[in-house]
């Protein structure tokens, strides 16, 4: 073909564009470590890395969720730990409360039950992140409300909270409940911790009735009535921690396996968007060694354009 | 026998000639970097022979013409392919701007496990839905609240951002168009005045080759811009036509272009004279329009409609939702698409009106704010049933691979182009070794002209003093 004087300094404007172009593509992948960075670089495989990035922004707030329904679990559960002592106790005192016991023993039993009461509504009336633990939904106030006498003594517990409780997702799908309603009389839902129709537990109640067969010396009644409702009481706190650690145990697993999620997500968006460092490189070396001959070849011949003009006299 | 004055005029004729052709070369010479110019050949033939009782004896040779070398057909393809690059290259453009008003690209270290964020709309819309989680496991905290209206005016922000970029690219791109009609028309008019020049030119005799070569510029830049059909009719007149109406014939400009409003701003274009409307198939005014109302209306649309849809969605859901003080109806979004999407001001002000309970007066109920952040992974009907994320991570890849495609069909089209260059220059192109020749060659001949004439000289003027 025949070659006329623009055909190669167009020729060698035009490959050493190209060549640029490529340096530039290969030493912006290597720099960032990304094969893909923008739209156009790979549509489909752009098209999965945005959409396991949702999935992994998903997992990571997960297991945030899980994180902080493990803190609910843990608080809950140490308050009920609270709870469940007190409640051997009060077994227990209600077990020594016979006829053996004097009138002033009798007594002291019936004050140290009175601060039991109270104690066991601060435990009640702890708070977490979300408001109070144990008033359901209504978290926003304290759950229980202690009435006293004139001599101090509890004389009724009101609940004020609800026998709903909020659940979160540990995975999509995958709602979760960690809390506990202090009462629930409906019959349905979740037990309720200190009072339950179901199972027949009415802690505070029964507390404050063994303190007042405790003050009148009826040890029939004690016996009779106190003893067998605590052990109901003691059953269903011992139902509820269970529970907890039943819940605590599946919060684990599932952090477990949205860890392993993220790893496989993450794991997929390097196959698709990781440059291979190895052969980047050896692309990029050889696309500059392309590079520098172009160059140096296209000057040399071009400064040392000889023509006839160089031979004629 | 011709005579010594007939041998004499031979000579001078000769030299002419001769001198025509280095002319020639020397203006080729001149033109060897002017990538518009036809090398140029000086057509030389014998003059009339003279009969003679001895047989014909020439008269020497005359210039009869001076002729581009330039092959049409070849002309006629890089007309078409100019055409098809400059749309090509008029979409990429567009869509590149598009791409770059996104602002989507994936950012990295590149170390092992880093999955990169996107800093678009994709990880904003993530954002949001992961607050509404963040949010249901505290629904009472103020600072989880505070998070989600943050993550919320982010996303708003960011939506009107991207529209505006895309309103302003939009409107860029009309007065491209615009600029493009202008450039087309005074194109036209150049094109007709050199048409007009040519047949003063070539009236007398012998081509202009040079308007010629001036005219094939402007009719490739032109083509540029719009794909013109060139032909010539039965008188030779050059005649310019765009989807069957004659814009020029001959000298004269028989219709311009004109841009008009097809209604919402977007400028097409239509024959200023006939008003009729044009259907552009080549050239930068018909990519920068394909790519205006194809790709980038495309991702446009579909902002616009995941915004209305999300506006919609969300507040459909809040509305029944009650907040910290026991309030409800009000709406968390604001506006009705991407460009004015807003968060509620009063929850700016006023992290604990956000309405997150089911319940009034159950500050730890998360019905509705667990409800909104369960919509994350839930099909909407309005997008074609799928959810926000797969919505726009779809709309943003569809522009990715309509530019995607154009860069590849550009790179082969520059390609195609390229060798049909080559092979024009190749003919048309000039060589400076071959004009050196033929210089050496004029030189040459006119030396050798003048020696005749000198001869011949010599000759009268013996022949004048043999009388003496």
């Amino acid at each position: 073909m025949r070659i006329a004087f623009n055909t190669f300094p167009d020729s060698v404007k035009s490959q050493l564009a190209t060549l640029i172009a490529q340096q530039n593509r290969l030493q912006n992948q290597v720099a960032t470590g990304k094969r893909i960075s923008q739209l156009d670089d790979d549509p489909a495989a752009m098209r999965q890395v945005l959409d396991l990035q949702t999935q992994d922004s998903q997992i990571a707030q997960y297991r945030k969720n899980i994180a902080s329904l493990q803190t609910q679990a843990t608080s809950s559960y140490n308050a009920m730990s609270g709870l469940q002592t007190i409640s051997a106790r009060a077994g227990e005192i209600a077990t020594r409360a016979d006829g053996t016991r004097s009138p002033q023993e009798l007594s002291n039993y019936a004050t140290e039950i009175n601060q039991l009461i109270q104690q066991g509504v601060q435990l009640m009336n702890s708070t977490g992140q979300s408001g109070h633990l144990f008033g359901g939904t209504q978290t926003s106030q304290p759950p229980f409300v202690a009435t006293t006498d004139a001599d101090g003594n509890v004389t009724g517990v009101t609940y004020q909270g609800n026998e709903s409780v909020p659940t979160a997702e540990i995975a999509a799908g995958a709602p979760v409940a960690v809390q506990v309603p202090g009462a629930n009389t409906t019959g349905s839902g979740p037990a309720g911790l200190i009072t339950d129709s179901r199972s027949g537990a009415d802690f505070f109640n029964h507390l404050i009735a063994l303190q007042k067969h405790l003050r009148a010396g009826d040890t029939a009644s004690i016996s009779s009535s106190d003893t067998p409702a605590l052990k109901k009481d003691e059953d269903n706190i011992t139902s509820q921690l269970a529970d907890n650690s039943l819940v605590q145990s599946h919060l684990s697993a599932a952090d477990s396996l949205a860890s392993t999620q993220s790893l496989s997500v993450k794991k997929a968006v390097s196959q698709e968007s990781d440059a291979d460092l190895a052969q980047t490189l050896t692309q990029l070396s050889a696309t500059q060694t392309a590079y520098l001959a172009a160059l140096q070849s296209g000057a040399k011949l071009l400064s040392q354009s000889q023509s006839l003009l160089n031979y004629i006299t | 026998m011709p005579g010594l004055f007939a041998t004499l005029d031979l000579g001078a004729r000769s030299l002419q000639t001769q001198q025509q052709g280095v002319e020639i070369a020397g203006q080729n010479l001149a033109n060897a970097s002017n990538t518009a110019y036809s090398r140029q050949r000086l057509v030389i033939q014998a003059s009339t022979p003279l009969q003679t009782s001895i047989g014909s004896v020439g008269t020497g040779a005359n210039a009869v013409a001076i002729t581009q070398l330039r092959d049409t057909l070849l002309d006629q393809q890089i007309q078409g392919e100019t055409s098809v690059t400059g749309f090509l290259q008029a979409q990429q453009t567009a869509l590149q701007y598009a791409e770059a008003g996104a602002g989507e690209q994936l950012q990295g270290t590149g170390t092992s496990g880093d999955v990169g964020s996107t800093g678009g709309l994709a990880s904003d819309l993530s954002s949001l839905f992961s607050s509404f989680q963040d949010l249901s496991t505290a629904p009472s905290s103020i600072a989880s609240r505070q998070a989600v209206i943050s993550q919320a005016q982010q996303l708003t922000t960011q939506f009107n951002q991207v529209d505006q970029r895309l309103t302003s690219i939009n409107s860029q791109l009309n007065q491209s168009v615009q600029a493009g009609v202008e450039s087309a028309n005074q194109l036209l008019s150049d094109i007709a005045g050199l048409n007009h020049q040519i047949a003063g030119a070539e009236a007398g005799a012998g081509a202009a080759n040079d308007l010629r070569d001036l005219r094939q510029q402007k009719v490739e830049a032109l083509a540029q811009l719009v794909n013109v059909q060139f032909s010539t009719d039965s008188n030779g007149e050059a005649n310019l036509s765009l989807g069957g109406q004659l814009l020029v014939s001959g000298g004269t400009v028989q219709d311009t272009l004109q841009t008009y409003d097809a209604g919402g701003g977007q400028l097409l274009v239509r024959t200023a004279g006939a008003g009729t409307s044009l259907t552009l198939t080549g050239g930068s005014i018909a990519g920068t329009i394909d790519a205006r109302d194809g790709a980038l209306q495309s991702l446009h649309d579909g902002l616009n409609t995941l915004a209305t849809q999300l506006i919609s969605q969300v507040n459909n859901a809040y509305r029944s939702g009650y907040d910290l003080k026991g309030n409800t109806g009000a709406d968390f979004f604001t506006g009705t698409n991407a460009s004015d999407i807003g968060v509620n001001a009063a929850l700016v002000h006023d992290p604990s009106l956000l309405q997150a309970s089911g319940v009034a007066g159950a500050a730890g109920n998360n019905r509705v704010v667990l409800a909104l952040a369960q919509m994350a992974n839930t099909a909407q009907a309005g997008l074609g049933n799928q959810t926000f994320s797969q919505s726009y991570n779809g709309t943003i890849t569809g522009l990715g691979t309509a530019l995607a495609s154009v860069n590849t069909q550009l790179d082969n089209q520059q390609s195609v182009e390229t060798m049909l260059q080559t092979q024009r220059s190749s003919v048309s192109g000039v060589s400076i070794d071959e004009e050196m020749t033929n210089l050496v060659m004029f030189q040459r001949a006119f030396q050798a002209s003048a020696h005749v004439v000198s001869i011949v000289d010599q000759m009268l003027g013996i022949v004048v003093t043999l009388g003496q």
